[in-house]
């Protein structure tokens, strides 16, 4: 069997060279595409605007933009924070992207700690009680759930509860210039979370919730689970020292995997709500048509769900060391 | 992994659930343009008009009737997944079943490629793409199916790899049976069930992701579709239109998506042999 420590080493290294790669790939993209662009930006520029060059400004505004900086120049920009002008904010892009992030980690960091601990708690309970009417419930409602994307369950919540029933703000993160204490803005930040925060959580935890149902269905069935009933512990100790320990791996390590997939419906929730996160910030330079802040937040969020991605992998092996056998 | 089980199909509900859904959507996105009382693009009635005889929908902000608008927008999003879902598909079989029968340095090169892409999120390189230059729906989708094949292709090579090893495959080794035959007579219908789930799958996700681009607003505004209408009648909430301009595309873009996915969890549910016992179905 493979317990041998260079093997593992070595495959460790192959999965970090193949998110080398990965990030490399992106990376390239964002550099060459650009470049292959119809038309120049001088023009796009300047012929709609009130300001009329001379022949010579436009040369050299054209030998401005029209300069490549090699690959290398490329890269160590992108290390030093260096990305450039936002064209529509006419700020540094970097300043816009780091006023913005706080907002979605926030977001997407609770949405998933309340989706995994309640998709997971519900899911060990549905499989303790398999084939009663509870159970069968769960499991149909969660199978709904899991069928409407983020982008009804967030425009039904916002026509329902914050332009209808006015119960909560229907766009931004925080009341606007309010000069209030500590624990007064926490509460304001997290009344202005809670309806994107349940969207989310409603597209997330269906998905965790049959996951870790079905992983807890062949766990039951496993031998040390009765055992552990025959010494006589009380129930929920098997259920959750015993049994879901094992069922939770799976959790941990579809994540990574779906984590790619989750951005997307971020984005949509963010744009939505106004949620002033990456998702509403790459709305607006879309509609902007606001090109160095759209390839920024691209290539910058990827590498984050890369490094993500690969962080997860290396902890996943280290719970559960049957990974390494399956790869 | 035998398909025995048309009558186990029919007895799961969500399978008939999800199966009648998408007739009903097969037949909008076929018939759409037949069904259209008028023309998606015609601006000729007066904007934002409540439902009428003649207007089902009522008319939106561009004069344009809601109705016709919804069976084009369900047709170009329907149309759109089953694309990428397709392409997807025969990439992950092409890929997985070469990887998994020839083994060697074929496999390890495939699957590191399979890795790096698995890594990528797909709507950033959609977003770029689409951002700098606004391509045909038709090439996003092609670029997201070059995306979405390792997932399939990985479970196709396990399958393949288990598959190799059975006695009827070694036996038709040994009568001298070439590489090409046992792939095409063998492996390419016994794996019939993972395509199904694969296709499922990816369909789903590309629909959804086709939405949300038409949302961001990255898609040619003159081609209809479900995530854009629901971006321009969001514009207008604080009018009275939810209910006849902002809740029709909600409906049908949660109605298309759980009809995929009510087929994918059932067809995952019966012929996942590893579920089905623990299922009891």
């Amino acid at each position: 069997m493979v317990s041998d420590p260079k093997r593992l080493l070595s495959r460790r290294l192959g999965l970090v060279i193949s998110y080398g790669l990965a990030a490399l790939a992106m990376i390239y993209l964002s550099y060459s595409l650009p470049h292959l662009l119809p038309g120049d930006f001088v023009t796009a520029m300047y012929s709609s605007s009130n300001v009329s060059l001379t022949a010579d400004q436009e040369a050299q505004l054209r030998a401005y933009y029209t300069e490549r900086p090699g690959f290398g120049h490329y890269l160590v920009n992108l290390i030093t924070l260096d990305w450039g002008y936002s064209y529509a904010f006419l700020t540094p892009v970097s300043t816009l992207f780091f006023s913005a992030l706080p907002w979605t980690l926030i977001l997407l960091g609770t949405a998933n700690v309340i989706s995994m601990i309640i998709g997971f708690v519900s899911g060990v309970e549905a499989a303790w009680r398999r084939n009663s009417w509870l159970e069968k419930g769960m499991v149909g409602g969660m199978t709904v759930i899991e069928g409407i994307p983020e982008i009804s369950t967030g425009v039904i919540l916002l026509v329902v509860f914050a332009l209808n029933l006015q119960w909560f703000p229907a766009a931004g993160a925080e009341t606007a210039y309010a000069d209030v204490s500590f624990w007064a803005r926490l509460a304001d930040i997290c009344y202005h979370l809670s309806l994107p925060l349940a969207t989310l959580v409603l597209a997330y935890f269906p998905g965790n919730f049959l996951l870790t149902r079905n992983s807890m269905m062949m766990v039951i069935k496993e031998p040390f689970v009765t055992t552990a009933r025959a010494k006589g512990l009380p129930a929920w100790r098997v259920r959750y020292f015993h049994a879901a320990r094992n069922a939770l791996l799976p959790l941990v390590t579809r994540f990574g995997l779906r984590l790619a997939f989750m951005i997307t419906g971020a984005l949509v929730v963010e744009t939505i709500f106004s949620y002033p996160g990456l998702g509403t910030l790459l709305f607006n330079a879309i509609q902007a048509r606001d090109l160095p802040l759209i390839q920024a937040i691209v290539l910058v969020s990827s590498l984050m769900v890369l490094t993500t991605i690969l962080g997860l992998e290396m902890v996943y092996r280290i719970i559960d060391p049957r990974i390494e056998h399956v790869y | 992994m035998s398909i025995n089980a048309d009558r186990t199909f029919f007895r799961d509900p969500w399978f008939v659930a999800g199966l009648s859904l998408s007739i009903f959507f097969a037949v909008m996105t076929l018939l759409g343009p037949e069904l259209a009382p008028f023309d998606p693009r015609d601006i000729s009635f007066t904007p934002i008009s409540p439902p009428s005889a003649r207007h089902l929908l009522g008319i939106n902000d561009g004069g344009q009737d809601i109705f016709s608008e919804l069976l084009f927008a369900v047709r170009n999003t329907a149309s759109f997944g089953l694309l990428s879902g397709i392409i997807a598909l025969a990439l992950g079989i092409i890929v997985g079943l070469i990887a998994g029968w020839f083994r060697g340095l074929v496999d390890m090169i495939l699957m590191r490629i399979a890795d790096v892409l698995l890594a990528i999120p797909a709507i950033m390189i959609l977003v770029l793409t689409a951002a700098l230059f606004r391509p045909s729906p038709w090439i996003l989708a092609l670029i997201l199916s070059g995306l979405m094949w390792p997932s399939i292709s990985k479970a196709i090579r396990a399958q393949t790899l288990t598959l190799r090893e059975s006695l009827h495959v070694r036996s038709a080794t040994q009568i001298g049976a070439s590489n090409f035959y046992i792939i095409r007579r063998h492996l390419l219908p016994e794996m019939f069930p993972l395509y199904l789930i694969g296709f499922a799958a990816k369909t789903r996700i590309a629909m959804f992701m086709e939405a949300s681009l038409a949302f961001l607003g990255l898609l040619d505004p003159s081609r209809k579709s479900l995530g854009m209408m629901i971006s321009y009648a969001l514009k207008y909430y604080y009018m009275d239109i939810w209910w006849n301009w902002l809740l029709p595309p909600v409906v049908c873009l949660s109605l298309l998506i759980m009809a995929v996915t009510f087929l994918a969890i059932s067809l995952e549910k019966v012929l996942d042999p590893r579920l089905k016992q623990s299922l009891g179905a």
